[in-house]
């Protein structure tokens, strides 16, 4: 399968967004984050459907929106903010711009295959452009991550003692949305804005589930979106079947298999 | 006066929401060895704390912590806040502390021998190293209590600042963690600021209590 260009390409995309999702969704699963990962995916299916309709790239779209959202999100993010209010301001976030996304779709008009592509993604279509731009995006998130680090870990297992610290848990937790959307605009190129949040959330929430430390962890997230993106590239190549499919249903089984590991 | 060994308030006014809890407080004490903050349940005890550390901010009034304002003086401050933490429960406890090490520093740490053997130094220092391993969210709250004083313990502290720290501990664990306590404070020369309800296990180990009550704070 992989003498033909647009597997190797699909590969390629695959892998970048593995690695991506494996980092960026342990901390947001650590964070106790995983509905902002949905939201921040679907908010960035509005944003590409924008695009369409402006005639740019759904991609660039994507990020516009899920960073601005991520923005948004992140600035309630505070310690002081109950969880519920930040549940809350993300659900409203999501529902103001899948108003506009709808809106959007409307006015590109007659673009329903469009709408089909962005849900579900086109891995099998991602080209040379789209290729360099998702390893631009990784290669900012993971450099941000790696700036980030050690005051990430630290204010999301500790926020009260992180802030007394001196860390600027605000700053880091703006810093880490920002991130948190591009990556999974990323990610939404391949597995479609409906399943990007499975890359993110099962691998990760596999690890965690696990009891995993943060590098065990890390890698293992990694190891497992890898696993999970290829394998079900492979499969959807055997059997014709979707991406999407192997992947949202590989995520739920991994994640089944941790609770009987332990336990 | 500012001296480096003590606490100096001047004028201080610090409220929490619409409750006032200190009203133009003037005192300066000395917090060498182990001081009791005392008071009733919402006198404002763990808000001194947090204002100590420059979590809240003084509506007015100067507040000096060893002779530097709490913005400066919360680098060399270990801190244990009330209540059980219940932010990542699925991560292993030695975690917890290692996190803790240079944890304001942007980037990352490797993996490093030197930093596990630290953080399991600190963990067998309050007697929760046996349960390093389990993820925090499977101890019960003494075994808890006991790795949150080990975070706060790293990165050498001058000064610790524990609120409730004997809250969910059994008899026996209580005098296990006071007597930790004066040790540290007679042979490292930490000094402590507690708050506890515990008198009894404390008895005769504070070197002074700070009684909050009504907006005003004495000895
Ligand atoms: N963020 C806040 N907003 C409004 N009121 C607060 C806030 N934090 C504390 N309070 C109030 O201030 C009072 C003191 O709280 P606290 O410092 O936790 O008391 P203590 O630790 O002595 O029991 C309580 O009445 C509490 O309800
Ligand atoms: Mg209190």
């Amino acid at each position: 399968m992989f003498e033909f260009e647009f597997m190797q390409h699909a590969f390629l995309g695959c892998t970048i967004v593995s690695v991506l999702a494996g980092t960026v969704g342990w901390f947001l699963i650590l964070r106790r984050q995983a509905f902002a990962a949905h939201a921040l995916s679907h908010i960035g299916f509005s944003g590409a459907a924008g695009a369409v309709w402006l005639g740019v790239s759904p991609l660039y779209g994507m990020i516009a929106f899920s960073l601005l959202a991520g923005l948004a999100m992140g600035s309630e993010a505070k310690g002081v903010v109950l969880s519920p209010h930040r549940d809350s301001m993300i659900g409203l976030v999501l529902a103001a711009s899948l108003g506009l996304g709808t809106w959007f779709l409307h006015e590109a008009n007659g673009a329903s295959s469009m709408a089909t592509t962005l849900l579900f993604g086109d891995v099998l279509g991602i080209d040379m452009p789209t290729l360099l731009a998702l390893t631009g995006v990784a290669v900012l998130c993971l450099s941000g991550l790696v700036f980030l680090g050690r005051p990430l870990l630290f204010a999301s297992l500790m926020p009260d003692v992180a802030q007394a610290r001196g860390v600027p848990v605000r700053l880091t937790s703006l810093g880490f949305m920002a991130i948190a959307a591009l990556a999974c605009s990323a990610c939404a190129e391949v597995s479609g804005a409906l399943l990007a949040f499975s890359l993110m959330v099962g691998p990760a929430a596999t690890a965690l589930r696990l009891g995993l430390g943060p590098i065990a962890g890390l890698v293992s997230a990694v190891a497992l979106a890898l696993f999970l993106s290829w394998g079900g590239l492979a499969l959807s190549w055997m059997t014709d079947i979707p991406v999407p499919f192997w992947i949202g249903l590989g995520a739920a089984a991994c994640y089944g298999m941790a609770c009987l590991v332990r336990r | 006066m500012a001296h480096p060994d003590n606490l100096f308030l001047d004028g201080v006014t610090l409220c929490a929401g619409h409750k006032t809890i200190l009203d133009h407080v003037t005192l300066t004490v000395p917090i060498t060895g182990m001081t009791l903050l005392a008071g009733r349940n919402g006198s404002g005890k763990s808000t001194f704390l947090k204002a100590c550390l420059g979590l809240v901010r003084l509506q007015n009034g100067v507040l000096l912590v060893k002779g530097q304002p709490p913005e400066t003086a919360c680098k060399q401050i270990g801190y244990m806040p009330q209540g059980l933490n219940d932010a990542a429960l699925m991560i292993p406890a030695i975690s917890h502390v290692m996190a803790a090490m240079n944890g304001a520093q942007w980037g990352v740490s490797l993996p490093s021998r030197n930093r596990r053997e630290n953080a399991e130094r600190l963990l067998a220092l309050t007697g929760a190293l046996s349960f390093a391993r389990r993820p925090l969210g499977l101890l019960s709250g003494g075994e808890r209590q006991r790795v949150c004083l080990a975070q706060a313990l790293t990165d050498n502290p001058k000064t610790l600042l524990l609120d409730e720290p004997l809250a969910a501990l059994d008899h026996e664990a209580q005098h296990q963690i006071v007597s930790l306590l004066d040790t540290l404070t007679r042979e490292l020369g930490i000094s402590i600021l507690m708050t506890s309800h515990e008198t009894e296990a404390l008895d005769g180990k504070v070197s002074r209590i700070l009684k909050l009550e009504n907006g005003s704070l004495h000895v």
